[in-house]
């Protein structure tokens, strides 16, 4: 591996620039950084060029750590976004300031000055100064200045930024040129997608200073595995689904989801979907495609004409079966993009009603579809609401929380999406443990909404099917909140020794690899609750995550935490349900209250 | 095309959207004249009235010699040292938070405020063989009141505002991410400065140099009071003229008036014009 960070991580003051990146890059490979404005991926291309120093983690170059050596000695070529030449001096001055750095000769300076002018096609210009060039021609010097030491990594921050579309693109495409001519490890940070999708062999997707998803652009535009990334790369109809028989129902058809795809879909239950405009079909009476399947109807409320394409904009009234994972429930738009041969065959007037239908969907694996608040009254709801964590998640995962009231019996679409319940001191975890017994998969219990939540402890109960599913929320929790990760594992006395850094190992791997986010593992011995308890501290606000395989295997674990954690519970609590064992068990409830664990 | 638009192509107007070339010009061409041209004038006038191998020889007079020694030999080391002191101030002003900044860039300007002849007596005292820093110098031999140091001492005082205000402008528009670049490249800090920073703050600290030394050779109030006056030893030329002056000698004072604002003129056009050229290179106006 060429670069290969390990969970790296800086704060300015109290908030945090990169979070826990971890990522591996491979010899040659053109990499890049995608990420909106303060998403730290700026911060972390300085942090390996070591202009920036880190608070924690690993950044190893070549397989030499590097983590303490200064900016000079790292042998890495780093071009900015306003090229930071030296003005005063000349084009070939500023080429051979890192061979002049180094001490080499008069003579192999020049040689190397001509063959990197010929290199950036700025053959002849070795005397102007830098202001005597265009923009363009002056980010051709920096990249040239950058390659000069021959450094086995260059580092390029937003270089296409002050220049105009058109000298963009030739720039984006001669340094592509160059980058594969001198066969090095690139890293490129921008902000724009297109440019990220011209340009890398592979992509990370950047936001809040933790590396959402990597993957190459075409997986990452078609099956992104977060709404971060889905809506980020590009436009995208985000709508819920239902896993109905093998494949997703939206709308009015149950579509294939692939089985290969990526970091498995859910198997039951309620999804998110995504579907491109340009899979979104639409027609007057019939749909125009026939592989489509119908979704529902809606108003056309905007025709754009951009060039090769028609953009559409559709007003749609939510039914039980088509709503959008924005908001759901709320009256919503769709857009589509057609090619102009569509456009012309099936000719739209905004205000019309048109039959609307998707070529394909994809189901993110995502296990946060929604937020239902489940309360008994309105001003219990309203709490919910209003508890930090919730609105927290609301904004970041841009879902709007659906509110439901309990007096009546828990409604089915509550237990589909992330059901949220007040945690009473009284009845402990009864609000929970009732939900899990309706069906529920994922159910939190807000205990203290007034503080923001700072840290996430994870305890796993040790089944594959409990890993999956905890790991997934996890992965999801902190990819939207700020807060570290620890994750707890038993250090496991009676096997052979090493075998539960094995299992430290393996869960690790497994985090990483189904869901992108690394997560800080601890080992603790002995008692379950004795280790949660002790990493509870109430200076700073925890959410506990627990991973169960079924409702039934988590009484032992709440009767082991109950009147362990009362005194000082968790801010909020987390209860995740394995995805294999969908039995319910009726008893889960009456079993509670005989354990008296609940009060 | 209109004759308007012909004239604005002519080699000295440049075209610019702003009107009032010419009023602008005018008014500087009488403002400079009334102010500085006239006065001028005069004391070339009045120098020029007397027969030139009279005005030689006063000018060329030992004492006169002496002091044209003393004055500008003083006023440039003086300047000289305000530049380098100069920059590592504007330099800590300007790349560091420290407690009592706003203090420390307040008090730079108070050589500007005070009446040079108090600065010149406070000097004096000080420096002075039983002052607070002279009785430590006295023991080691360095006499710096009435004696040509003092001279440089009180130089280097007024002079020094001129700098720090000339660079730490330009050293706050330095882009932090040259001194990155540099690093990036393999260069060590002393190439860092040396190479980048130095050359970009160049034309502003040649600016303050010339300025304090202008201000230098001009200095009378706070020089007097340090140097002890002694002629062909710690006299400096504007005193020798207020000398003559108070002898009713005017037409000696105006020839070292003359001789004092020749070399003068000629020592800060000749640091302009290499400011100018290093500038141009600079700023890459090189055609």
């Amino acid at each position: 591996m060429s670069i290969s960070l390990e969970q790296v991580s800086k704060h300015y003051g109290g908030s945090v620039a990169i979070s826990d990146v971890s990522v591996e890059i491979a010899d040659g490979e053109l990499f890049v950084l995608l990420g909106p404005s303060g998403s730290g991926k700026s911060t972390l291309l300085r942090a390996i060029a070591g202009l920036t120093p880190i608070d924690r983690g690993r950044i190893v170059l070549h397989g030499r750590d590097v983590t303490h050596v200064s900016a000079r000695e790292r042998e890495v070529g780093f071009v900015f976004q306003n090229y930071a030449l030296f003005r005063h001096m000349t084009v070939a001055e500023n080429i051979e300031f890192a061979l002049r750095a180094r001490g080499v000769g008069a003579a192999a300076r020049r040689a190397r000055v001509n063959e990197l002018l010929e290199l950036v096609s700025l053959q002849g210009l070795g005397k102007r100064l830098p202001s005597e060039l265009s923009g363009g021609q002056q980010q051709r010097v920096a990249v040239a200045r950058a390659l000069a030491h021959e450094p086995r990594v260059l580092l390029l921050d937003e270089p296409f930024g002050a220049l105009d579309a058109k000298i963009r693109d030739e720039l984006r495409r001669a340094i592509r040129d160059i980058q594969r001519t001198v066969g090095i490890t690139t890293i490129l940070v921008t902000h724009d997608q297109e440019e990220a999708f011209t340009m890398a062999d592979r992509i990370g997707v950047m936001d809040r200073g933790r590396l959402q998803e990597t993957d190459e652009p075409r997986v990452l535009y078609t099956r992104p595995r977060t709404r971060f990334a889905a809506t980020f790369l590009g436009a995208a109809n985000l709508l819920l689904g239902r896993i109905e028989g093998g494949g997703v129902r939206v709308g009015n058809t149950v579509f294939d989801t692939n089985p290969s795809e990526r970091g498995g879909p859910p198997r039951h239950g309620e999804v998110t979907v995504l579907i491109r405009p340009e899979d979104i079909v639409l027609g007057r009476s019939e749909l125009s495609a026939a592989s489509a399947g119908e979704l529902g109807y809606g108003t056309v409320r905007q025709i754009e004409f951009v060039g090769v394409l028609e953009r559409v904009r559709l007003h749609v009234e939510p039914n039980e079966w088509l709503t959008s994972a924005l908001a759901p429930g709320a009256r919503f738009t769709i857009e589509a993009t057609r090619n102009s041969r569509d456009a012309e065959t099936t000719k739209l007037e905004v205000g019309q009603r048109v039959r609307i239908g998707a070529k394909h969907v994809h189901v993110l694996p995502t296990p946060i579809s929604s937020l239902r608040l489940v309360g008994a009254s309105e001003p219990d709801v309203e709490r919910l609401a209003s508890s930090s964590l919730v609105r927290e998640l609301a904004t970041r995962m841009h879902i709007a929380p659906v509110r439901h009231l309990s007096s009546s019996g828990i409604p089915p679409e509550a237990l589909g999406g992330l059901a949220v319940v007040p945690f009473d001191r009284a009845g402990g975890f009864d609000g929970i443990a009732r939900l899990l017994d309706e069906g529920a998969r994922q159910v939190l219990g807000i205990a203290d909404g007034h503080r923001r939540i700072e840290r996430l402890v994870i305890y796993i109960q040790p089944t594959r099917a409990a890993r999956e599913a905890a790991l997934a929320a996890a992965g999801t929790l902190l990819r939207h909140l700020a807060v570290e990760g620890t994750l707890l594992v038993p250090a496991a006395d009676r096997t052979v020794r090493g075998t539960s850094y094995r299992d430290l190992l393996d869960i690790r791997h497994a985090a990483l690899r189904a869901h992108g986010v690394d997560v800080r593992t601890e080992t603790f011995r002995g008692d379950v609750a004795d280790a949660i308890g002790k990493r509870i501290h109430p200076s700073a606000p925890t959410l506990l995550l627990l991973g169960v395989s079924s409702p039934s295997s988590c009484y032992g674990l709440i009767e082991e935490l109950g009147p362990r954690l009362a005194p000082r519970p968790p801010a909020a609590t987390l209860i995740v349900r394995g995805n294999a064992d969908a039995d319910r068990d009726a008893n889960t409830i009456s079993y509670l209250r005989s354990a008296s664990v609940l009060g | 095309m209109s004759a308007r638009a012909a004239a604005y192509r002519s080699r000295w107007v440049e075209p610019s959207i702003l009107p009032g070339f010419n009023l602008t010009l005018g008014i500087s061409v009488a403002f400079l004249t009334a102010i500085v041209l006239i006065p001028i004038a005069a004391l070339v006038l009045k120098a020029g009235s007397m027969p030139l191998d009279e005005l030689w020889r006063i000018a060329t007079e030992p004492r006169a010699l002496a002091s044209y020694r003393l004055s500008f030999g003083a006023s440039l080391i003086a300047a000289t040292l305000n530049a380098v002191f100069g920059f590592i101030i504007a330099w800590s002003l300007v790349r560091y938070r420290f407690p009592g900044r706003r203090f420390v860039d307040a008090i730079i300007d108070l050589p500007f405020a005070l009446p040079t002849a108090v600065s010149g007596i406070a000097l004096a005292t000080v420096f002075s063989p039983q002052g607070w820093i002279g009785r430590w110098l006295e023991p080691l031999g360095i006499q710096v009141a009435y004696s040509w140091v003092g001279v440089v001492v009180a130089l280097t005082l007024i002079g020094l505002p001129f700098v720090v205000r000339s660079v730490q402008p330009a050293l706050a528009e330095v882009d932090a991410t040259l001194e990155d670049a540099a690093e990036s490249l393999g260069a060590g800090r002393f190439m860092t400065f040396r190479r980048v920073i130095l050359p970009t703050v160049a034309p502003a600290l040649a600016t303050g140099f010339t300025l304090a030394l202008a201000r230098a050779i001009g200095e009378y109030g706070s020089v007097i009071f340090i140097a002890g006056n002694l002629p062909m030893r710690t006299e400096i030329t504007p005193l020798l003229i207020v000398i003559k002056l108070e002898q009713y000698d005017y037409l000696g004072a105006a020839a070292l008036g003359l001789v004092m604002l020749s070399i003068s003129f000629v020592l800060l056009l000749t640091i302009n014009a290499l400011n100018g050229w290093r500038a141009a290179r600079a700023l890459g106006r090189r055609r």
